[in-house]
């Protein structure tokens, strides 16, 4: 399979040249298994892009299909979706999978294309869109590629997937906050916790993060949030996001093969996302880890297992 | 008045090297008024760099105040509301000013931004400033920081949106009153801006107008209520504007592309004698 990054950006779109190297899309990543339909994860602005770009195959005579994994419903991953050109062509047929919500996940990504927001309702969108509702731990096939997943630790709740296709493994762990200092639930949280956590949340959060490090164990490609420096992440651990020292020690504890920094946050320039991939680079060399890292851009091209 | 662009950009942000130019963030421009005060217009991805660069002054110790127009509530119009960092901080003042005919039903439409499948804020409740939220309804006239505002509702596709007029009490040199108009997606009928429409935009000192198309571009996308530059320049020549600011570039057009945008505005305009100003992010337009 090949792993292609369109938007790798937290929070926010953010243009200009601060950011032309790593870009400045919100979350969107492609899986393309050697045969079969391509599987999209998350919906932020990248994938506008990659729309355009399967409208050069199948999609543009209203003959492809394809399959987008929500990781949860947050602006930075679906904001991109009015704007997927597929969507808009009869024949289409567009699977979206999201995790359950309070109300019918039709109704939850509908409200984003009605008046007063957006001029094109999701129903006149002339591609067969159908809506799968999940829980975390829900496992299942598209086309040759095996589906699991796991709950996430971020706000109203999020869910990491990986996919087994073409004898490899890839991982999308956003978003989520380590599993030591919160647990994230449906309250609004506007200042960062003060005192300890409970046992049975000390407890649940354990849980959350074995169900993780068992998710991605020995996977080829782990994609994970880190948007916070560990000083950043000091201010706003109520915020829901991991430092890439969070994401090290799962890719440890789960030995994956390669860890890739991912969801940066919007105000990070590419000089500072060089820097912290050099400063993590050195860190996992000076521990003798097993696996590489690098850092998401728009463009990135990853192929694992049988390619 | 004094403006700035921190975002020109139609539909959806457009980040890439192709469009560092003009910029890729969505709608949002600032007034500084001879007043002293701060009048925003929409609420695009621009108004997070906005929010960013006023923490420095009075908004970062909860002192600020300012007026916030708003056209209308499509996405590209509001998604900055979330990011903009002098909402979080107490003592700080803002007052809005939006299409619609109840403030409760225009601050809901807000609200259903930040409702909690899409955003952790959950409601605008959890902004920590004063935010004010006032329904405008077409013909509507009101006051702000020394500027006279007179909002005219427009077609915009299925829709309609707010052009303001905004004029300044203050009398500039030459002992004339300035007056900006704010026109950003603008969708005419074939026939083009009835007189109501010339009428709003009436010698105005600077016109910023929507120019979000190519007239190619547009003949095949009419129904999604934008203007061509062609229509935007006709409108401008109509109302005897001054200058002419083009404005919410469409989301695919690179910097060469607006480049050729503006050289045709500036052919088209030249036996008028109006000035094309192309809206880039980061330029100011003294008024």
């Amino acid at each position: 399979m090949k792993v292609r990054f369109w938007g790798v950006r937290g929070s926010i779109p953010v243009p200009g040249r601060t950011t032309n190297r790593y870009g400045g899309n919100t979350s969107c990543v492609e899986v393309r298994p050697r045969n079969g339909s391509p599987i999209v994860i998350d919906a932020g602005t990248g994938i506008r892009r990659l729309g355009k770009s399967l409208m050069e195959e199948r999609f543009r005579d209203g003959k492809g299909e394809v399959s987008i994994l929500i990781s949860h419903t947050h602006w930075d991953h679906v904001q991109g979706l009015p704007f997927f050109s597929p969507m808009y062509r009869a024949g289409n047929e567009i699977n979206i999978f999201a995790r359950q919500r309070d109300m019918h996940l039709e109704a939850v990504f509908s409200a984003q294309h009605d008046a007063p927001y957006f001029p094109v309702p999701l129903s006149a969108m002339q591609a067969t869109t159908s809506f799968h509702e999940i829980v975390e731990g829900a496992e299942f096939q598209i086309g040759d590629a095996w589906v699991s997943s796991a709950r996430l630790n971020h706000p109203w709740i999020a869910i990491a997937y990986r996919i087994d296709v073409d004898r490899a493994s890839v991982i999308y762990c956003a978003d989520t906050a380590p599993f030591s200092d919160m647990l994230f639930g449906r309250e609004f949280v506007v200042a960062p916790p003060s005192g300890t956590l409970s046992p049975s949340m000390r407890e649940e959060l354990h849980a959350m993060r074995a169900g993780v490090v068992a998710l991605a164990k020995d996977a080829d490609l782990l994609i994970y949030d880190t948007q916070f420096t560990p000083e950043e992440y000091k201010i706003r651990p109520h915020w829901g996001h991991s430092r890439p020292d969070d994401a090290i020690e799962i890719a440890r504890d789960a030995k994956v093969k390669q860890l890739c920094l991912f969801h940066h946050a919007p105000m990070r320039s590419d000089d500072d996302n060089d820097k912290i991939l050099a400063h993590y680079q050195n860190v996992v060399h000076q521990a003798n880890d097993r696996f590489t890292i690098t850092s998401a851009y728009e463009g990135l091209e990853i192929a694992l297992g049988d390619g | 008045m004094r403006l700035k662009f921190w975002g020109v950009r139609g539909s959806i942000p457009a980040p890439g090297p192709e469009t560092n130019r003009y910029g890729g963030n969505t709608s949002c421009v600032s007034i500084a008024t001879a007043s002293g005060g701060l009048v925003i217009i929409d609420m695009g991805t621009g108004l997070m760099h906005l929010g960013n660069s006023l923490l420095g002054g009075p908004f970062g110790k909860g002192q600020g105040k300012a007026a916030i127009l708003l056209s209308h509530t499509h996405w590209d119009h509001i998604q900055g509301l979330g990011f903009f960092a002098p909402v979080f901080i107490p003592g700080n003042q803002f007052t809005l000013w939006g299409p619609g005919g109840s403030d409760g039903v225009l601050e809901s439409i807000l609200e259903g931004q930040m409702d909690p499948n899409f955003s952790p804020l959950q409601t605008l409740k959890n902004f920590s400033a004063n935010f004010e939220v006032r329904a405008v309804k077409c013909g509507a006239t009101f006051e702000t920081d020394g500027l006279q505002i007179v909002a005219r509702e427009h077609a915009h596709g299925g829709t309609t949106a707010l052009a303001f007029r905004i004029t300044e009490e203050e009398r500039g040199a030459e002992g004339r009153k300035k007056v900006f108009v704010y026109a950003s997606d603008v969708g005419y009928p074939e026939t083009g801006p009835d007189a109501e429409a010339i009428a709003h935009y009436a010698d105005a000192d600077v016109l910023l107008h929507d120019t979000t198309y190519k007239p190619e571009d547009q003949a095949t996308r009419r129904n999604r209520g934008f203007s061509s530059y062609e229509e935007a320049v006709a409108a401008g020549i109509a109302a005897r504007a001054k200058r002419l600011v083009t404005f919410h570039y469409d989301q695919d057009y690179s910097d060469d592309d607006v480049d050729a945008i503006i050289a045709r505005c500036r052919e088209l305009a030249a036996p008028s004698g109006m000035e094309i100003v192309p809206a880039a992010e980061g330029e100011e337009i003294d008024i």
